[in-house]
């Protein structure tokens, strides 16, 4: 067992993009230790799904939170504890379903978390039911004539609601994905990776990413170019595709003070409290 | 005057500043070291509508307002057709005399009058403090220093306004009660005010509310007072995100609190359930209104008190504790901080319209207020979900070289999902364990309120209970009124002495649900129940005139 392991006996299929994703961000911790970032400081989160199972394969404190409830869980931390570092493994259907009112405010106020969503494009641990990102056309056990939605568009989506920091990657680049990792937690601000996910048993695409994903060369910088990028859909690029900088929503909030660490003294709070009590 | 109390009545169209003329008056009547009761009655409108405010004072406790007034100042036609039945014997109907309608009493030009002025529509209300001011004898000087002091804008037309109306009313009513002086200035607050003071004074950093009536003002008394105490308060997208924030905040170590009614805390029952699994302290502040559903927006009932025992999927321990008074309201609240901190679970201070939006002069000792203080991890090697004698692990907050996990899923002590069912038993077991461990506790605090020790027993909960103690006063009625404060658990041992009696149940809910979780859990059998389920509390004539019907 590697010391940010666990113990704890490891449920994916053979061969399941989890592995690669759980791998990379492993060599992201340690980088970003090199980098100055403190584990103590890094705390993840996880909502429910396969994409879940990252929290207990993961020798790192957090909150194992409900499904699409993570995110609203990160930011309650965040605001508690400004110094944390959040991050939270989201599945699509986690971030894009029951949880997507929580994202796109997450997005609209800049809240300083960052969102690995694992997008499969299935509902994988419940067998299979097509997912707010699946293609139209997907055929699961809710949908057997396939599904008659048209999918979401996370990243134009989360870009038109504010998001600061919104990459694609596709774990098969390895190097390049752990990068896009550190970046994406280094960033201050709202920051979502959309990962690529081969869920072997529904949808094998370890071989159609490989030929279908580019690397974004020239990073966009405009707002315009960015979404361009974000709607390509012959090659799907990967890479940071949009980058902005905005204020976060807890210094607006407070600026750089710290509820956990400026807390009042109960003496202070009482004589505050008999002070307000005084009669006009 | 009804007994020894005064009680004056505004009433106008949303925005003519009704509830602001019940505050002033309480404000005079404070002033005088009088008792003072104030009640908002408001519909879900921004303008026009009736709203109005009831203040009723006197030298000794009251914990109730009177809709039997001795002044009844109608700023519009429909206030008067409402109040028409509100006067005391001996009363004063005063009406706008500028407007259509038959209308009897006495006439007061206030409309005309305030026309002379840049913003008439707003005036009104000042008005009313004026024939207010003159009818007790308040000196002009006094009150013209009161209307100064709270109505600042456009300060100096309010005062000649008032002046004006105050020597129109002098010669007919100029005054015709006299109120005694009583014994000390008290401050006045909301129920919502004392239970956000309440839970900031027990050590509360973190706030999270979505707006919804009758809770909203403690959301709004909290972030006017934020740079005060150096509280965080955030509105989010809605009550799912409210209450999940909420856990994650407690997970870094921060006192959290969220309130909402019925409708929005039924959104939050799944983070309530959570939160019993992950043990995190989360405090709900549960107001009710009339429901179900979008039901009556601003009006009051006890119909959420089932709701409030059993949200939540799952089995777990939740404390509910609702409060009688403004003043328990503060100090239970505090406990409530205190209790779900100690216990590691989630907690309901539960409470209706009717005490959060009233006011009423208190009297506090900020000094007998608890502390949440939470059993800390004392060194080495961390579990989160140590099993312990009583249930209750030790807390670590991260940063941390130890690792500290919360879950959702059922877990070992490390808080790393399982499926065992040795270690599901082990773990249901633990939190059992709590459910001993709070009832030791709380045998050794006030768990009942009863409130003399002679005749026949009353049972009631909430700020009912203010009702029951006023009409007791009223009608000069004996009786032995016994109030839970804690509802889950519920204090069967100090109730345990009352199980063979029959009793009378007063509360406002159709089904009677506080008089069957009585029987339920103590054996005590409701004899007569008296409810309510109108929207509006009880009035202490009526319910005095019930309750002598039923002993």
């Amino acid at each position: 067992m590697d010391e940010l392991g666990t113990y704890a006996e490891n449920t994916w299929c053979p061969g399941c993009g989890n592995f690669s994703i759980l791998s990379a961000f492993k060599k992201a911790v340690i980088k970003l230790e090199e980098r100055g970032i403190k584990r103590d400081n890094i705390i993840i989160a996880s909502g429910i799904g396969c994409h879940g199972k990252m929290f207990d394969y993961l020798n790192l404190s957090g909150f194992y939170s409900l499904h699409g409830r993570d995110m609203a869980t990160i930011q309650g931390i965040k605001i508690a504890n400004p110094d944390l570092k959040l991050v939270t493994f989201s599945g699509d259907g986690n971030c894009m379903g029951e949880g997507l009112a929580h994202t796109i405010f997450a997005a609209k106020r800049n809240a300083d978390i960052t969102i690995l969503m694992h997008n499969n494009g299935v509902y994988a641990l419940t067998t299979g039911q097509y997912s707010p990102l699946s293609e139209k056309g997907w055929k699961g056990p809710s949908t057997p004539k396939g599904s008659i939605e048209d999918p979401f568009n996370p990243l134009s989506l989360l870009m038109e609601a504010g998001a600061t920091f919104l990459a694609r990657a596709f774990p098969g680049k390895t190097d390049h994905f752990i990068d896009l990792i550190v970046q994406a937690i280094e960033h201050e601000g709202f920051s979502l990776i959309e990962i690529l996910q081969p869920a072997v048993a529904y949808r094998n695409t370890w071989e159609f990413y490989r030929n279908n994903t580019e690397i974004i060369k020239d990073e966009p910088k405009t707002y315009e170019e960015a979404m361009k990028v974000a709607k390509r859909r012959d090659k799907l690029p990967i890479g940071v595709i949009y980058r902005i900088n905005k204020p976060v929503f807890h210094k607006g909030l407070y600026g750089n003070f710290n509820p956990m660490v400026e807390s009042l003294t109960r003496e202070k709070r009482l004589e505050k409290i008999d002070n307000l009590l005084k009669p006009i | 005057m009804v007994n020894d109390v005064f009680t004056f009545i505004v009433g106008g169209k949303a925005g003519e500043g009704a509830k602001k003329t019940g505050s002033v008056a309480s404000q005079i009547f404070i002033n005088k070291g009088l008792h003072v009761f104030q009640l908002l009655d408001y519909m879900s409108l921004i303008r026009g509508g009736h709203n109005f405010s009831v203040v009723s004072t006197s030298n000794r406790w009251i914990s109730s307002h009177y809709m039997k007034a001795d002044l009844i100042v109608n700023l519009d036609k429909r206030s008067y057709d409402t109040h028409i039945n509100h006067l005391a014997e001996g009363g004063i109907m005063v009406y706008n005399s500028d407007l259509e309608g038959n209308m009897e009493g006495i006439g007061v030009p206030l409309t005309s009058e305030a026309k002379k002025y840049p913003n008439p529509r707003l005036m009104l209300g000042v008005g009313g403090v004026a024939i207010l001011a003159a009818a007790i004898g308040f000196a002009k000087e006094d009150m013209i220093s009161i209307i100064g002091r709270e109505y600042r804008s456009g300060k100096e037309d309010n005062i000649s306004y008032a002046t004006k109306i105050y020597n129109i009313v002098y010669p007919e009513i100029g005054n015709k009660f006299q109120l005694e002086e009583g014994d000390k200035l008290r401050p006045k607050i909301s129920g919502n005010q004392a239970i956000s003071l309440g839970a900031i004074a027990a050590g509360l950093d973190v706030y999270y509310g979505y707006p919804m009536t009758p809770a909203s003002s403690i959301l709004h008394f909290m972030a006017a007072q934020s740079d005060n105490f150096g509280l965080t308060v955030v509105h989010p997208e809605n009550e799912i995100a409210v209450i999940n924030m909420a856990i994650g905040s407690t997970f870094a170590g921060a006192k959290a609190m969220v309130g909402s009614s019925g409708g929005g805390f039924a959104l939050m029952e799944e983070g309530f359930s959570l939160a019993g699994m992950a043990e995190a302290p989360v405090l709900c502040a549960l107001s009710m209104r009339s429901g179900p559903a979008t039901g009556v927006p601003t009006y009051t009932e006890q119909g959420d008190l089932n709701f409030a025992l059993h949200a939540g999927h799952g089995e777990f321990l939740r404390i509910v504790a609702s409060p009688s008074t403004m003043e328990e309201a503060y100090y239970l609240t505090a406990e409530m901080l205190e209790l779900v901190w100690k216990f590691q679970t989630p907690g309901i201070l539960l409470t209706e319209k009717h005490l959060s939006e009233s006011e009423m002069t208190v009297d506090i000792n900020v000094e007998k207020t608890n502390w949440a203080d939470p059993k800390m991890h004392s060194g080495g090697e961390y579990k989160r979900y140590l099993d312990t004698k009583d249930g209750i692990s030790p807390l670590l907050f991260p940063p941390s070289k130890e690792v500290i996990k919360w879950t959702s899923y059922e877990h070992n002590e490390l808080g790393i999902t399982t499926e065992n069912a040795k270690l599901i038993n082990i773990m249901h077991d633990k939190r059992e364990k709590k459910n001993k461990a709070i009832v030791e506790h709380l045998k050794t605090k006030n768990t009942v309120n009863i409130y003399s020790d002679k005749g026949p027993l009353i049972f009631t909960y909430g700020s009912t209970t203010m009702s029951v103690l006023e009409a007791l006063k009223f009608g000069d009625i004996e009786a032995k009124v016994i109030q839970p404060r804690f509802l889950s658990p519920f204090p069967v041992w100090a109730l345990e002495k009352y199980k063979n009696e029959s009793v009378v149940t007063v509360e406002l809910s159709k089904a009677g649900q506080f008089s069957t979780l009585l029987k339920e859990k103590t054996g005590i059998i409701t004899k007569s129940l008296i409810n309510r389920y109108d929207g509006r509390p009880f009035d202490p004539i009526d319910l005095s005139d019930k309750i002598k019907e039923v002993l």
